[in-house]
């Protein structure tokens, strides 16, 4: 039996060192190690042994099967790290593919690009130390029209064809109602945005949605400018574009807002060379703004005397597909996966 | 609105400027300029030219070879044209002359001659319809002349504005007013051209009289009565100039007045005098039905806010929108009155917007014009009507009901307030310098100014101090001011919690689940709630809807989540999206006037060809979602009675918290999957963002590392096949919650050896103590009191 065990030890030991690749050590390991290895075998039947040689040839067997593991072991550390037949092949996959079988769970989330811009916007004017507002989307007539300087039979409510609910309300025609309700929630000074889906009565076409997004914003303070105006806008615009924007403001009429402008910012598709996004001007409108109309700030409870304030309307779907050169408006509110994962 | 620069330039100079430069100024100041168009630019190319010679062409019958001559030049031409022959003085098209992009005349070879231009019928130059030879000009007619200086009226530059710039300003719905902004910007004189000095040859000969009835419908009234008037083409500059601003030429009294409405900004109306029954022109309002037949054909009913113009027996115009059928002026006119009115705005654009009569005149009336214009605009009519009917005379004075004068407006402000305003130092000299060049009449003390308003913007346009901070701001060019940041307390903003919180769940929806945020419509619409089998007529309804399918607001956000489905499974086999959004619960009113909206957000997976039920997937999110935002007080309850139809009864849980619904995550119902002809599965989920936000959240609080060993046991017991694991769970942690660590499902088997309608559950409970090691006995009797306890709820161990 111990010459037996001898035998063994031997040829695997030389079979062993004279190994070429991983392979071939593991079939050795299973010849001699395995459920039906040769020393396997042996060390099952130790039991059958008269007890007198059990206790030798069992702690022999042991030592053998010690010496055949270390072996092994030495051999495939060296065969890894010395020879081309190492790790390279012997553990080679294909780190070209995917996770197999990983279909689904290998798309990344998103949020849609109305979000990610509103809030990259909302910190922007969180930083400068404005508070974020919310409004109804279904308002009353009085915070989106009236105190707003909008009176009934007002020629500037053309500018905004309306969505009406039965019960006498609307749909807000742009998020400036927040400015009412911030003014009578608040006392100045004070520095708000609110941002929000807002409606317009409206057929849709590539360019025009019944459905958009707008952040407004407003600042009361003492002695607010026109200048301050352009100061906080530009800001925006700079760190929106991640660049220096060419901004141009001419006169836009708004009842709300006195003087009241309209800021239109230099067409980054074509440079301001002209081309179909800005009509050939070269310029693209942006966001209508001013100063708050003393009778807006009258509605919120605000005395004119004492305080005066800029407010602005961002219009952020024009803002988004101006930043990717997004052709149609409609595929805001589409749904579509494949144009939602491409922001 | 078209603004011609012809027109513009009888009142101000344009020398030396480009009309780019015109529309550049205008849009940085005034109004948005839409485009700018050159009117028969080609003409300055097309030059009058002798015949000298006509031959046949050699190779064409109907063609002939012309050699003409310029006086400086000779030019030969093949022409098609039949009427023209030797000595004629036509038309030459020299190469290069652009009639359009498309077509641009070249030196060219026609059948083998040499033709370097072309002669031009009249239609080909848009002078007529007519298209039978080219235009032979006059006997005596130069050659050499061009187009241009030959029809200088018809070489126009026009400008279109954007109507909505112009809203508040009343004054810019006419050449004048944009020739006072012009003379204003380039700083040159303006031109007035109203020649007030006709009013005194207007005779005292006529019996009519004017009255109006409600002066609150019609502040002024004024007419004018015009004899020997003969109806007929218009001249060809009037003609040029009406085409020009977008209007088409009809006869030389309508062509007037309608030039006069486009040049003074005042609507004019023209009666024939003896279609009228006896000598009152009554301004009123109408009596409740009253008919009336306008000059287009139309019949409307009126109502008691219509204002009319009458005679004594019948309305003869709808008052500021269009003409009476009864009263208009035809070939045979002799006698007409013309009219020149101011009527309350709010009363013609209700009428406009009823009887959908958006006029020319209705959208000038609707902006408040100023009562002064009227004579102005009467008199400038009978000055073009002298020019184009030699004969005609005025045989009234100016007829005149103005009850109630326009009040003249007066500011007072100062120029510091100004100079704060826009930020900028400006000096005091440039400030009123804009002022003065904008008509306004100032008197200056020290910084303080008192102005008066000219009364064409003094209707509605400008009244305070911030009216006068535009003015200045405009014309000195609000490009011109500088950006300067606020100087304010550094104070941080209060936390809109709400908003934040909706960020939170959005992100660990997209970037821990790696669902896609979709966004959809408001609104839905019958035929979708009726296939979702939730169609009960609860949702808030539009008056005025776009169509039947966004008819309504939406009272969940199920539907568009059903429209993703739609949407994306035409592209991809596997999918999760969601929406937060708002919907609308009419009978929910947070304040008496508003509608209830709550936000909610509604998350799907799609598989064409799920490996196991969807329902796992999206209960895992939530269950995510829920530990993310450390909720406290919430539970998940299997339901499959009370579930909306689209839920599927079988794979349903519904999520509480308060004890009250919050949420629901289910596989859609395939009986909904069908009416949508949706293929694969979905599973959903739809939670109420408000009460997951208001639900309270555990603070989270640091616990000791577990310092002891685990002890695991396995268990296997039978149970009904339709009891809930996480009943057996909870029996299982019940028995020795402070004891146990965890204990988890670890396989369901149903199948050969368990009898029917039961299930074998593997059960992994883990025990350990926080403060020793679990002795074997304490072991052994942990073990027990769980068997037992099993045994007695009749979940017999395997
Ligand atoms: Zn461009």
């Amino acid at each position: 039996m111990e010459n037996k065990l001898e035998e063994i030890k031997k040829q695997t030991v030389d079979a062993v060192r004279s190994a070429k690749t991983a392979d071939e050590l593991e079939d050795l390991r299973v010849r001699v190690l395995g459920r039906k290895g040769s020393l396997t075998i042996i060390l099952r039947s130790l039991g059958d042994l008269p007890p007198e040689t059990r206790g030798t040839i069992g702690k022999k067997s042991n030592e053998i099967k010690k010496i055949i593991e270390e072996t092994l072991e030495s051999r495939l550390n060296e065969l890894n790290e010395t020879s081309l037949d190492g790790l390279v092949t012997s553990e080679w996959i294909d780190v070209t593919l995917s996770s197999p079988g990983a279909t689904g769970t290998a798309k990344t989330g998103r949020l849609h690009p109305i979000s990610q811009i509103q809030y990259e916007i909302e910190d922007i004017f969180t930083s400068m130390g404005f508070e974020i507002l919310d409004g109804p989307e279904a308002e009353t007539e009085y915070y989106n029209f009236e105190a707003l300087n909008i009176p009934k039979h007002h020629p500037a409510r053309d500018m905004q064809d309306t969505f009406w609910t039965e019960d006498g309300n609307l749909l807000r025609t742009h998020t400036s109602p927040i400015q009412v309700r911030g003014m009578e929630k608040m006392k100045p000074p004070l520095r708000i945005v609110g941002p929000g889906r807002v409606f317009r009565y409206e057929s849709t076409d590539a360019s025009h949605e019944n459905t958009f997004y707008q952040v407004e914003g407003m600042m009361i303070d003492r002695d607010i400018s026109v200048s301050h105006l352009i100061y906080v806008m530009k800001e925006l615009l700079r760190r929106i574009f991640k660049r220096d924007v060419k901004i141009r403001l001419r006169p836009g009429y708004f009842p709300f807002v006195e003087p009241g402008f309209e800021l239109d910012m230099n067409c980054l598709i074509c440079g301001g060379t002209g081309c179909s996004v800005c009509k050939q001007s070269g310029w693209v409108e942006v966001l209508p703004c001013g100063l708050v109309h003393p009778a807006v700030l009258r509605y919120g409870n605000i005395d004119p005397s004492q305080w005066s304030g800029f407010a602005f309307g961002l219009g952020l779907n024009r803002l988004i597909m101006m930043k990717y050169g997004i052709n149609d408006i409609r595929h805001f509110l589409s749904g579509d996966e494949r144009f939602l994962v491409q922001f | 609105m078209w603004i011609s620069l012809n027109i513009i330039s009888k009142m101000v100079s344009l020398d030396g400027i480009s009309p780019e430069d015109i529309a550049q100024r205008l849009t940085m100041s005034s109004a948005e300029i839409e485009c700018l168009e050159y009117a028969n630019r080609h003409f300055t190319t097309i030059i009058t030219a002798k015949i000298l010679d006509v031959k046949p062409h050699p190779n064409a019958d109907k063609l002939t070879l012309v050699d003409l001559s310029t006086g400086s030049e000779n030019h030969r031409v093949v022409c098609g044209a039949p009427n023209h022959k030797k000595g004629d003085i036509v038309p030459l098209a020299m190469p290069g002359t652009e009639f359009s992009k498309d077509f641009i005349i070249k030196k060219s070879k026609i059948r083998g001659e040499e033709s370097s231009g072309m002669l031009c019928s009249e239609k080909e130059l848009g002078l007529s319809d007519d298209h039978s030879g080219i235009l032979i000009f006059p006997e005596g007619t130069p050659a050499g002349k061009s187009l241009a200086e030959i029809f200088p009226d018809s070489v126009d530059v026009r400008l279109e504005i954007d109507n909505k710039s112009i809203t508040h300003r009343p004054d810019l719905w006419s050449h004048m007013g944009f020739a006072r902004e012009i003379a204003a910007l380039y700083g040159r004189p303006f031109t007035d051209v109203i020649d007030r000095s006709l009013e005194s040859g207007f005779k005292n000969a006529e019996s009519l009289k004017v009255e109006i009835m409600n002066p609150e419908a019609a502040p002024r009234y004024s007419g004018l009565v015009v004899k020997n008037i003969k109806i007929g083409d218009s001249p060809d500059w009037l003609k040029a100039a009406v085409t020009s601003i977008g209007m088409r030429p009809i006869n030389n009294i309508v062509d007037i007045t309608n030039y006069v409405m486009a040049e003074v900004g005042e609507p004019m109306h023209a009666f024939d005098r003896k279609k009228l029954t006896g000598d009152r022109i009554i301004v009123r309002l109408a009596r409740q039905g009253e008919p009336i037949m306008t000059l287009d054909g139309q019949t409307f009913t009126l109502t008691s806010e219509d204002i009319v113009i009458a005679d004594n027996d019948k309305p003869i115009a709808l008052a500021g929108v269009m003409g009476g059928g009864n009263s208009e002026i035809d070939d045979s006119t002799t006698e007409i009155v013309l009219e020149a009115a101011t009527f309350n705005p709010v009363n013609i654009r209700k009428t406009a917007q009823r009887f959908n009569q958006r006029t020319e005149a209705a959208m000038r009336f609707e902006k408040s014009l100023s009562p002064e214009l009227t004579a102005a605009a009467l008199i400038r009519c009978y000055d073009l009507i002298k020019k184009c009917i030699p004969g005609a005379v005025a045989v009234s004075k100016i007829l005149d009901a103005y009850p109630v004068k326009q009040k003249t407006v007066k500011i007072k402000t100062d120029t510091e307030f100004i100079k704060k305003r826009i930020g900028q130092k400006i000096s005091d000299e440039r400030i009123t310098g804009i002022l003065k060049a904008l008509d306004f009449r100032i008197e200056i003390k020290g910084t303080d100014l008192e102005l008066e308003v000219p009364h064409y913007r003094a209707t509605k346009d400008i009244s305070i101090p911030e009216d006068i901070v535009e003015e200045v701001g405009r014309i000195y060019g609000f490009d011109n001011i500088a950006e300067s940041a606020p100087m304010v307390p550094c104070t941080p903003p209060r936390r809109n919690e709400f908003r934040l919180f909706e960020r939170k769940v959005k992100g660990i929806l997209s970037m821990h689940f790696n669902m896609i945020e979709t966004s959809g419509y408001s609104f839905v619409g019958e035929d979708f709630l009726n296939r979702l089998g939730i169609n009960e007529d609860r949702e808030l309804r539009l008056a005025n809807p776009l169509s039947m399918e966004q008819d309504r607001l939406r009272r969940s956000l199920v539907p568009n989540a059903v429209k993703s489905i739609m949407v994306n499974m035409r592209n991809s086999d596997y999918f999760k999206t969601y929406e937060m959004g708002r919907i609308y619960i009419k009978d929910d009113r947070k304040s008496k006037e508003l509608t209830g909206e709550n936000t909610r957000v509604c998350g799907l997976v799609y598989s064409r060809q799920p490996d196991a039920p969807l329902f796992y997937e999206a209960k895992e999110i939530v269950c995510g979602l829920i530990e993310m935002i450390s909720m406290d007080d919430i539970v998940m309850v299997p339901e499959s009675k009370e579930l909306p139809p689209y839920a599927h009864p079988g794979r349903s849980m519904l999520i509480k918290t308060g004890g009250k619904d919050a949420g629901i995550i289910s596989e859609f119902h395939p009986k909904t999957l069908k009416s949508f002809d949706i293929q694969g599965r979905s599973a959903f989920f739809d939670i109420d963002l408000n009460m997951l936000f208001d639900a309270e959240k555990t603070d989270k609080k640091f616990c000791e590392l577990q310092k002891y060993p685990d002890v695991p046991f396995e268990l296997s017991i039978l149970a009904d096949r339709y009891v809930h694991t996480a009943d057996i769970i909870s029996h299982v942690i019940k028995t020795s919650p402070e004891y146990i660590k965890s204990a988890e499902v670890i396989s369901i088997y149903e199948g050969a050896q368990i009898p029917e309608g039961k299930k074998s559950v593997s059960i992994k409970t883990v025990y350990r103590a926080s403060d020793r090691t679990l002795s074997p006995e304490e072991i052994a009797g942990l073990q027990k009191k769980l068997i037992e306890s099993m045994n007695r709820k009749g979940f017999t161990l395997r």
